[in-house]
């Protein structure tokens, strides 16, 4: 498996320049988060562009290689820095291998959806058949025990629903991705997550303003208290307002990376003991670690989903019970 | 002053994976008893079960990256 390898490497790495004991774990930190080529089983398979974005201009780089023998960057620590001065270039907009996954699990959504959608436009009256029964059992269950149980309105559940499929699909074929041997997980990166958040942020916020007018949504704000608590009230919802999607970020981020980082660790466990015996008990171990991260990256994709459509249907009108 | 960070990363992990174990403990508990009193209502409590468990394993899973990044 990848993970062996890439423990293996970690450990050599570390033990090659171990200027303190935190290298280890940096180094293992370092292999979960994004290259500049793409490596499968710890070998470069081919470089991934490099796009720079500083002072004002692009700077279009084919590898990291050609980057370090013509322009003015260099590679520090994992972090391109310019040669001159050392500092950091403003926006790094390279296509990174977590990039080039992310858009692996675009392309391969759009062409089973589109492939199933397909078959439901050629014969509607058909029953479904092979693909088509998972993508509607899964769609079925997201539009009704996900979006319709919590957002009271009938069409403004049939307006979001595009958006929470997109959200759930992305995020479980993006997790399961990482599952497979020689990928990395998107969403074990916080920015990734971060970019869903905001998303999710604005579909919250804007579907309330859009529904209820922003006098209605302003009065959520104070959460139907007296007069004289509104001072404390406000701000603190302001602040939840906020908080909500940022937690949502990190509880996925780190559901993703935690899973990763136990198995590269447990593997890492058997390099140090360097015998079979140790082997076989930590790789029962593993695997089973690993059927587990198979249910969280479901389980993720749904709690997302479903935490989203907590918020908006909290912030619109409850029907009777206001 | 690194062994410290890591000495307090250690113990940080696991007080979080005991808060976290007791929380999911008592949640699975309560979630058993009311599918036991009451068999039809089962599967909506499973649902709200996972939600409940994938909500307080965030809370552990923030504490666990404060501990990473006292590690490294």
């Amino acid at each position: 498996m990848s993970k062996e390898h890439i423990a293996e490497n970690t450990l050599e790495e570390s033990s090659q320049h171990n200027e303190h004991g935190g290298d280890p774990i940096k180094e293992l930190l370092n292999g979960l988060g994004d290259h500049h080529d793409l490596t499968v089983f710890n070998h470069v398979i081919a470089p991934l562009p490099i796009i720079l974005y500083d002072d004002g201009g692009l700077h279009f780089y084919s590898s990291v290689h050609s980057m370090e023998e013509t322009g003015d960057y260099t590679m520090e620590h994992h972090h391109i820095v310019k040669k001159s001065d050392h500092s950091s270039p403003d926006l790094n907009l390279s296509i990174t291998n977590l990039v080039f996954f992310e858009v692996v699990a675009a392309i391969f959504l759009i062409f089973i959806m589109s492939k199933v959608a397909g078959k439901y436009k050629k014969n509607p009256m058909k029953a479904p058949s092979g693909l088509q029964n998972i993508v509607e059992s899964f769609v079925t269950f997201v539009r009704d025990d996900i979006v319709r149980a919590n957002i009271p309105r009938r069409e403004t559940a049939d307006r979001l629903t595009p958006y929470f499929l997109s959200i759930f699909f992305f995020i479980y074929v993006a997790n399961m991705i990482g599952m497979i041997p020689g990928g990395h997980t998107p969403t074990g990166n916080f920015s990734v997550t971060l970019a869903l958040a905001i998303t999710a942020f604005f579909v919250i916020n804007y579907t309330a303003i859009k529904d209820e007018g922003i006098g209605h949504y302003l009065a959520h704000l104070t959460a139907g208290t007296h007069w004289s608590l509104w001072i404390l009230i406000i701000p603190i919802e302001i602040m939840g307002m906020f908080i909500k999607p940022g937690v949502l970020a990190i509880r996925l981020f780190a559901n993703m990376t935690a899973g990763h980082i136990i198995m590269f660790a447990l593997i890492g466990v058997i390099f140090l003991y360097k015998t079979v015996i140790a082997g076989i008990p930590i790789t029962a171990f593993v695997l089973f670690i690993y059927l587990i991260e198979l249910l969280v990256a479901f389980l993720q994709a749904f709690i997302f989903t479903m935490l989203t459509s907590i918020f908006v249907g909290l912030n619109l009108s409850h029907g009777e019970s206001h | 002053m690194e062994n410290l960070g890591m000495l307090s990363a250690g113990l940080g992990a696991g007080l979080a994976v005991i808060g976290a174990g007791l929380g999911i403990g008592k949640l699975a508990a309560a979630a058993l008893e009311a599918a036991g009193r009451q068999p039809e209502a089962a599967s909506s409590l499973q649902t709200m079960m996972i939600i409940a468990a994938a909500l307080i394993e965030g809370v552990a899973f923030f504490g666990l990256f404060i501990c990473f990044k006292m590690a490294g």
